[in-house]
Formats: C-alpha cells, structure tokens, sequence
C-alpha cells in the first residue's frame, strides 16, 4: 500500500487489519501496577487479523497485514516516530554535503541480525543494490532513482552519491520496502525464514491460521516488553468482534466505523486515528472531455465533499485536499470552489464548449473497502446536477485493479494510500517521468519543475512552502477531485496497554505493547 | 465396475479442464493479486521476471499439462503464500473438512431420522407439523444467518467463543478441538437435517403402504419391532442416497461456514487460492475435492447395493 | 431431489390442470405456501412499479439507524434508507434472480436431459459426461468462480446460479425420460412413424412436467439461498441495489446496535424459503398420481 491503491487487493480479503489501542506509551491503567519495568512486563498479545500475510519477503509486500507483520521482523536505514518525523534507526545519523550530491550514512554498532550475524556497511550496499536492480522486482526500486553508487568505505559507514539532490531520500528509507536484508540471505530463505534486525524475531507460523513473532532479546533498542504477539487469522470482522468479546483476541484495528461501533463494550475500548490513506476521484485527464481543465474544474465545483463523506461513511473523517501527511497538510478550503457551486460549474462547462453536459466513464471496485460503491453512487447523484453524467462501471477487484494500472477509465473511485513524504506521495504520479504518471494522467513542466525544487531543498520551511504550491497546482488544474481521509478504528481490551497506531497504520509500537 | 471407474477418471479429467479454464477467465493474475495496484509501477523488465517466476510466460496449453504431468508425479503446486505445497496444505485442511462433514452428517442423521419416522408415525397429526416445522425451519435459514447470529450472542453474552482460539488440530487437542467442530456441526447438521427428515418420512410413509408390511402386522409382528425392523430398514435405500449426496457437497467445503468459524478446512483454501490467484492451488485442490465426491458416490453405490433388498437380488 | 426421482410417474399426462390446482388448494401446505408467495409477490411487485413508501436507495443521513416507526416501518439503515421499501425491492431483486436464474436451468437442463434419456448414443455420453463434471465441482464455489468471471450485474448472478443448476435438472429429467422411452405407447407413438422429436415433446415431455415442476419450486428456494451466500461472500448483487442477501450481509456488523436491519430482511428470507418449499410440497401431492383420490 505504498502509495499504491491502499484499497484494492486480494478479492475478498476485508479490510479487518491488525493493530492497536491507543492509550499512550505513558497512559498506564491506575489500578493496575505500571509495568515501566522491562524485567516485570511481558506476556503475549493476540492480534485478530481477516487474512494471513501474502509473503514475508520485505521487498515485494505490498499487502497491508504482510507490511505490518514485517515491519516488527526487520529494520530500516531511518524509521518514523509516532507524529512520522523521520528519526534515526538502523542509521545513527546521516550527513548531506554542501551540493546535496553525497549522503553519508554513520551505522548504528551491535546490531545483529536474528541468526546472530552482525549488521554492517556491507550488508546496506548489499540491500540498496539489489533494490535498484530492476531483477528483484523490488516495489520500491524508483526511490532510489537518484542514487548513482552505493560505497561502503568501513563497517559503519555508507555514502551514497546522488544524481540531483534528493531531500526526500530519508524519508523514502524507513519504509518496509528498504528493509535492510543480510548479504548472505536469499529471497527464497527468506520466504520461510525470516532474518532481521527488529524488535521482534519469527516463531512460529501456521499458513492461513496464525503467525507468532517472539521478542528479540538482541535487539539493538529497548527490548520488546511482550513475550510474544500472536497475528491470529479470523477471516470474518464480525467473528473478530466476537472473540473480542469473549476474551480471546485483545487487539484488532478496523476500517469499517460500524465495526468498530458494535466492537466497543465494557472491556473493549475503541480508538481512531485519522489515516494518510485518501479517498480521491481520480480523472485521467488524458482522455475525452477531461483533457479540458475546464471540465474538470466543472466537476471539481460541482462537488460538495462533505457530503460524499456524510453519506457514504457516515461522516466519519475529514475532507481533505491533495496532502494528507500532518507536517505538509493542504488547505481543504485552498481549492477552486471550497463549496459546492453549481453556478460556477456550469461556467466551466461553457467555456469547456459542454453545456449540453458530458458522460465520464468512471470504474469503481467493489468488496475492497467498504465505501467505494456509496462514494460512486452519491458523486453520481451530485454530478447529475451538473449536467455531468458518471457513467459507473463497478468491478470485481481483480478487473479493476486490471483497468487501473492500464489506465482504462476516464475516472476511478479510489482509496489510495498517502505517505509521510510527499515526494513520496506524488512524485510517482505527477511527475512526467514518474512511474505512476500513465495512471494520473496528469502532469505538466509547472509540477515537473515544483517537485523537482522539492527535492533539491532540504530547508524545511522550504519544502512546506514548495508543496504548498504544488498542492494548489493540482487543485486550480483539478488534477483529480480529492475527497476525504478516514480513520482507522484501533479496539483493545483493557489490560493491552502501550501501543500508539499511526497515521500510516503501522505497528511498529507493539514492541513498547504490555498485556496485564 | 470397471466402466464405472473409467467413467469416474473422465468426469476428473473434465474437472480439471474446467477449473483450468475459469481461473484463466476470471480478471487478475497472481501479480497483480500480491502487489494489487503497486503492479502499474512495474517496469517491463520486472513484469518479465515476475511472470517467469509465477510461470505466467508460459503458453497456455503448456501450463495446463505441465500442471497435469506434475499431479500424476504427486506434486500439487505449490503456495508462494503458505510456502508449503499444496500436498502439505490439503493434508492439513483435508481432515478438517472431513471431521467437519462427519459430524455435521452425524447429526443431521440424529435430528433427521428421528423426526421424520415421528411425522410418519401419524400423518397431519400435530407431530407430523412439529417435524415438517423443523423441517423447514432447516431449509429456509441461511446458513449464514445462522452461524453468526450463534456466534455473536454466544459470544457476547456467555464468553463461550472455542472458536476464537486459534484452531486446534484433533491430535493436538481433542477437547478443543471438539468444542471449536460443536457449533459448526450444528449450523451445518441443522440444514441437512432437513432433507434427511423429509426423506425419511416421505420413505417411510410409501414403505408403510407397501403390501408387505400390512401382512406382517396382519401376522402380528409387535409394531415397535416392525418400525425399527421392516419399516426403517427399507426406508434406509432413499436415505444413504440422500446421505451420501449431501456428505459429498459437504466435502466441497462448506465455505462461508468455514469462514465465519476460523476452520481452516478445504473450501476456504480454495477461496483464497481464488483471491490470490494462485492457479495450481486451486486447480489440485478442486481436483481432489472432485475425487472424494466420486469416491463417496461410488461408496455410497455399493452401500446401497448392499442394503437394498432388490438390487441385491438383481 | 432422490425422492422425487422415484415418485415419476408414468401416467399420461393430460389437460387436468383444473383438478390440479382443486387439489393444490385443497393441500394444507400447499395454500399456505401459496398465501406467503402470492404476498411476497405483491410486495416484489409494488417495488417493480415503484409504489414503495420511499426510494430503497436513496440516502437520507440524518434519519439513519431509526427504529421502526409509523414512519419507517422497519425502521432505517446505516445510510438512513428506509429497510422496509429496500426489503420489498430485495425480495423483487432475489426473485427476479432465482427467476431467471431457475427458467434458465429448467430449460437447458429438461432440454439436455430429455435428449439425452431419449436419444442415448453420443449426445447422452456427451451430457452425462457434462452434468457429472459440474455436479462434482463444490456448487458454492462453482457460482462464486462464475460470479467473478463477469461484470457483475443481477443477471450475471443469475446465469452463474443457473449453471450451478443445470446439472440438477438434467439428472431430474433423464432418470424418468429413460423409463418412458420403454413404455408401449411411446414405442408405439414412435412406430406409427410420428417423428422422434415429435414423440419427444408430444409423449415424453409431458409426462415429466410434473416431476420438472416440483423441481422448480425447490431450485427457486435454493436459488434464493445461493444469492445471499454469494452475498455473504462479496459477490453477490452490487450494491446499493439491495437484495435480501447483501442486506443481512451489511447488517451483521448492526446486529447489535440496529436489529431491525438484519431482523427484516432475514425473516422475509426465512419466508420466502418457507413459502416457496411449502408451495412446493403441495404441488408435489397435487401432481403426484398416487396421492389422486385418497384423503
């Protein structure tokens, strides 16, 4: 989910993920004895989750469960913390030079992987390497585009040279996709033997059933306080909510507000985190009537948001514009038309040459998450008043993921999933280089030269200004038509204590989890 | 026999080129189904590598044979996902699925024998309603409807959910085990209950009737004696048949139960075999299920020779 | 289905329809069974011509989650529709499915089977082979494959649900069909130089209608079970058409907070079935010679 439609994968997997209360790591309960102590704490946590990880190799997943499985297994160059601020991980610190054109990476000493092998300079060089090399098929391959060599000069340091600067290069190395991987491993041992550098090490796995991750005593931070954390297969939600309520499973993370709804009682609290993950009408601005920037400003002001969002999840989340990252956040209201404005969509339409209305074709995918059809059927409803007809086209999983990656559709109903960087975010998409550009079907030398700027900058007030702009420029060229961001709905039963869920929905803080 | 057997390796060799086709119909390859949308971002070069990897580069014609050469080797496939072969796999959720059905049949045949020998008994009597109610209380619910609503309130209300730890295998923990196969057995034993009671009244009914048990009551063998002996025994033809046909559907899987109750039995491999595209699970899987249906019919073809007086003597 | 293999009947059939319908009602299950199809058709039919309360699929947010009301009569849904015009317009979706889904099934497969019992030779190889494939495929995971293979509409759903049933009724047929081919007057009918398909549908079609009939009753109740299993599993009728197996699919995660929602929908389900299986049971006494002049 790396960017990519966070929505659609395997057919009817449900959207019932793994994941967290969100007591903070400082919220302790008061009748019970706080188990600040790493020698007290322990115990193992049972995670229901609705599908089992679709592999266990860190550079090809892409599945929501498999990354969150992961993510506890291995480790990364850099990490996120809680609030997404890019924080040293298995890199200690890393240095630009003045021209931006080498990054040198100081590695962290003593860290082992779980075979007992020692993490060094050899194994990073080894890692960025294989990535980039287009045989791996590695996901995340185009992050490290503007990387023309890769040195290991000693043990703990690694310099990279760059093509151009790239400011959002440490951002792009904390995810799982960069996992650092051992030299002497290969992927198919790999596949069934899991060999990292985080918190937590593979214990035991029952294919389809549950996978069991154990601490890692030779972890290079704090130890992990549970004993072990059980990702336990229930395949359907409502089941999930009963073995909540029955005691069996303490912790799962929802999508759907209803679930989450009938999950809370007595022992179960329920929390929400607001997610990157963005709802948009995609318009592929590449085709028909929607090559004029006329007709999609029409449909961009025909829109009224909050409505989607009222109807078809229940209100549940916020309308949002192009950046969804808390740190870059754009302006909902900084929009053509922050209200819906029938009159003005109709001017667009004049002066588009459309009054007589025009028909989009729009493909929507149905059982991935749970409010595609509701998005489409209201979009529709709206839109009809503007004399702009949504033709929907709803889909088994499989063909529209099919149609969207050839770009066959004049616009797409789609969840897509955000990143903390937005470079990372949209330099795929709208970028006329980028690897999702055919998808966009939007791209222009303004944005080409804007992204290219935030790159090169590594001045934070900077950066924060340049997407500014580039956020804009999408919107007063209604690039897509962005919607709304959800939450996520982390329910835990009341002894489970320590876990923060993140805006990405990772679980990296099951290893400062404690179970009572 | 023998023409039966032949006729039984046909019927399997047309399974398989069916399965084979359809998955080949239905949108999505196991690229797409593993990477989802990030598959756009491929390069042509790791699309390539990609289908070599899953074996998608390879003609059609080709991959349905070797497929089939490999089933005769006894290699099934093999799971990118489970990273076991499909041999291992079905081993596990194979005993699943079976212990599943024969206690679900179990009791489908306790509920259903009985009450429909006690509608029999008196014919548009108040009895005959309760079991024709029963009956069809059987039939109309989903089975669906059923499952969750047991599970939520059980759940909810008496924090009895066996089914909420993870699965245990019969050897490991046969008492766990035993609770977790308790409320599916119901679900599922409820709705064939039905047709096994319907079958047997109506069995029982037309058997009454028949001349040869008016001249053994006529000679006064005790009636009770006579329902156990004649009346069932004869009525036993239309029951093992109807037994037999359900317990083969009952080997397909019973899917969305499966699913509601976290077993991992054959149907649910095959769905997410389906879902991630994974051609060989699915195609193997769907070939045994096919051959225990046919095993359990040529079964319940020599039971039922056994049994029926007038096959026997033919 | 074994037990109505072995009621066929071998007596000619005939023009007694009015008699049949006389015993039809006459059968307790029967009329029930017709009572609950005939009202259930009323209200699939009042959806058909739009005379429900309010629109099944439009939205009304503020007045979501409503309990029955006088307003809302089974009370509203997560999305503030009205359950009760949606539960009339699902049981019209269900029944326009399992319709068309069983019609299809009924006439391939009383086609098939016919030809087959009568003609033997090849064409019977040829469907027996066919009808022993399918049959042993897992019939739930049979419609779940063809529902994927589509673009999914209600008629898709049909056509996938109707192959599941195909096999079914080709083996109804030809059981029966394969003892009448011996019978003298078809042996006869075929000797006076009346020409074999002529025989077909004039002698032996009708003397398995009643069989084919009952079977039709049962297939429509099975048939509106498989659309809400496809349902459950995500494939069934795309929303925001409602059909009864998506609503009580939808609702299972209101089950606590809104009963009504999966409570109305079930039970229409529930009645449905039972109506469509009574009604079966009595056509079956109806038609079934044996049962003629007693009681």
């Amino acid at each position: 989910m790396n960017g990519g439609n966070r929505g659609v994968r395997g057919a009817l997997a449900a959207v019932g993920l793994a994941a967290a209360v969100a007591l903070t790591i400082t919220g302790c309960s008061p009748a019970k004895p706080a188990p600040t102590d790493e020698g007290t704490a322990g115990g193992a946590l049972v995670i229901g989750v609705t599908s089992d990880p679709d592999t266990l190799f860190p550079w090809k997943a892409t599945q929501f469960q498999a990354v969150n499985v992961l993510q506890n297994l291995y480790g990364t160059l850099t990490e996120f913390d809680a609030d997404l601020n890019v924080v040293p991980g298995l890199a200690e610190s890393w240095e630009a030079s003045e021209d931006g054109l080498t990054v040198t990476f100081t590695l962290r000493e003593g860290v082992t992987f779980a075979d007992g092998s020692t993490f060094g300079s050899e194994d990073v060089k080894f890692s960025l390497e294989a990535i980039q090399a287009e045989a791996t098929a590695a996901v995340s391959r185009t992050s490290l585009a503007s990387v023309a060599a890769i040195e290991a000069p000693d043990e703990q340091t690694v310099v990279l040279t760059l093509t151009a600067p790239d400011a959002a290069l440490p951002a792009n190395l904390a995810v799982i996709n960069m996992a650092m991987l051992s030299s002497d491993d290969t992927e198919a041992e790999l596949n069934t033997t899991p060999n990292g550098t985080g918190p937590f090490v593979l214990e035991d796995r029952k294919a389809s059933q549950s996978l069991t991750l154990a601490k890692n005593d030779a972890y290079w931070g704090d130890a992990a306080k549970l004993d072990t954390v059980e990702f336990r297969v229930i395949p359907d939600e409502s089941s999930i909510v009963s073995a909540m309520q029955s005691g069996n499973v303490q912790l799962a993370v929802f999508d759907d507000p209803l679930v989450a709804q009938t999950a809370e009682s007595g022992t179960v609290t329920v929390e929400k985190t607001p997610q990157l993950s963005y709802h948009a009408l995609q318009l592929n601005a590449r085709r028909g009537d929607l090559a004029d920037v006329n007709v999609r400003l029409a449909i961009q002001c025909a829109v009224d948001r909050q409505e989607v969002l009222d109807t078809a999840a229940l209100g549940e989340g916020e309308v949002t514009g192009p950046i969804t990252s808390p740190a870059y956040r754009s302006d909902p209201d900084a929009r053509p038309c922050p209200e819906r404005d029938l009159d003005q969509a109709a001017e667009y339409l004049d002066k588009a040459g459309k009054s007589d209305g025009v028909t989009i074709k729009t493909i929507v995918s149905q059982g991935e998450y749970a409010t595609s059809v509701n998005e489409a059927q209201n979009l529709k409803a709206q839109l009809a008043e503007a004399n702009i007809t949504l033709e929907l086209e709803v889909l088994e999983s499989g063909a529209f993921v099919d149609r969207w990656i050839a770009a066959d559709f004049d616009a797409a109903v789609a969840l897509n999933g955000g990143r903390p960087d937005p470079d990372g975010m949209y330099g795929r998409y709208f970028t006329s280089t980028g690897n999702l550009n055919q998808v966009a079907g939007y791209s222009s030398p303004e944005l080409d030269a804007l992204f290219a700027e935030g790159k090169q900058s590594s001045d934070p007030d900077e950066r924060k200004d340049i997407y500014a702009q580039i956020s804009e420029n999408l919107e007063d060229n209604a690039a897509w038509v962005w919607l709304f961001t959800s939450y996520s709905y982390t329910a835990a039963s009341s002894e489970v204590q320590g876990f923060t869920p993140m805006a990405n929905g990772s679980l990296q803080y099951l290893r400062t989890t404690t179970v009572n | 026999m023998l023409r039966r057997i032949l006729a039984a390796l046909a019927t399997l060799l047309g399974v398989a080129v069916f399965v084979f086709i359809m998955l080949r119909a239905i949108p999505g390859n196991q690229i797409t189904a593993g990477l989802g949308t990030e598959a756009a971002a491929l390069t042509p070069a790791q699309q390539q590598q990609l289908e070599a990897y899953y074996g998608l580069d390879q003609p059609l014609i080709v991959q349905f044979f070797s497929w089939l050469g490999n089933v005769f080797t006894g290699n099934l496939g093999f799971s990118a996902r489970a990273q076991q072969s499909v041999l291992e796999l079905t081993a596990q959720s194979l005993p699943v699925t079976i212990e599943l059905a024969i206690f679900s049949i179990v009791l489908a045949l306790l509920i259903g024998i009985p009450l429909g020998m006690l509608s029999a008994s008196r014919p548009d009597s108040p009895r005959d309603a309760f079991g024709q109610v029963v009956g069809l209380a059987g039939l109309s619910i989903p089975a669906f409807l059923l499952a969750t609503t047991l599970l939520a309130v059980l759940a909810s209300s008496f924090g009895f959910n066996p089914n909420g730890e993870g699965y245990a295998y019969l050897v490991d923990d046969p008492w766990l085990n035993l609770q977790q196969m308790l409320l599916p057995s119901i679900v599922l034993g409820f709705g064939i209950a039905a047709p096994i009671m319907r079958t047997t009244r109506t069995a029982v009914l037309e058997i009454r009737s028949n001349d040869f048990i008016r001249t053994a009551k006529a000679k006064g063998v005790p009636p009770r004696r006579l329902q156990a002996k004649h009346v069932l025994g004869n009525a036993l033809v239309p029951i093992v048949t109807m037994t037999g046909l359900q317990f083969g559907y009952l080997l397909g899987g019973a899917v969305v139960v499966e699913q509601i109750f976290s077993l991992p039995g054959i149907g649910r491999q095959v769905l997410l075999g389906i879902q991630q595209k994974e051609y060989a699970l699915v195609q193997s899987t769907v070939l045994i299920i096919a051959l225990s249906f046919v095993i359990v019919n040529l079964l319940t073809d020599v039971l039922y020779r056994m049994i029926d007086p007038r096959v026997r003597a033919a | 289905m074994t037990d109505i293999t072995q009621t066929a009947t071998l007596a000619p059939g005939g023009g007694r329809t009015m008699e049949r319908v006389r015993l039809l009602l006459r059968s307790r299950s029967g009329l029930v069974g017709l009572i609950i199809v005939v009202l259930l058709g009323v209200l699939s039919l009042l959806s058909a011509f739009g005379l429900l309360p309010y629109d099944p699929i439009a939205q009304d947010p503020p007045a979501r989650l409503q309990p029955p009301s006088a307003e809302h009569w089974f009370g509203t849904d997560q999305f503030g529709r009205d359950v009760f015009s949606r539960v009339a317009a699902g049981v019209a979706n269900s029944a326009l499915i399992s319709l068309v889904a069983v019609a299809f099934a009924t006439l391939v497969g009383t086609f098939c089977g016919l030809v087959a019992g009568f003609y033997r030779g090849v064409s019977d190889g040829v469907i027996s082979g066919v009808t022993n494939v399918l049959f042993a495929f897992p019939p739930l995971l049979l419609a779940l494959s063809l529902a994927s293979v589509f673009d999914r509409n209600w008629f898709t759903i049909a056509v996938a649900i109707a192959i599941v049933y195909v096999p079914i009724f080709i083996r109804v047929t030809r059981g029966p069909v394969l003892s009448l081919r011996e019978i003298e007057y078809v042996k006869a009918a075929t000797s006076t130089g009346q020409s074999r398909s002529m025989v077909m549908f004039r002698h032996v079609l009708p003397n398995i209608a009643s069989i084919i009939i009952v079977q039709v009753t049962l297939s429509l109740s099975w048939a509106v079970l498989t659309e809400a299993s496809l349902s459950f599993l995500g494939l069934g009728t795309p929303p925001p058409a409602p059909s009864l197996g998506s609503m009580i699919f939808e609702a299972r995660t209101l089950i606590g907070i809104a009963p009504w929602t999966m409570i109305a929908p079930g039970a229409v389900v529930v009645l449905l079935v039972v109506g469509l299986n009574l009604l079966g049971d009595g056509l079956r006494d109806a038609l079934d010679p044996r049962n003629r002049g007693k009681k």
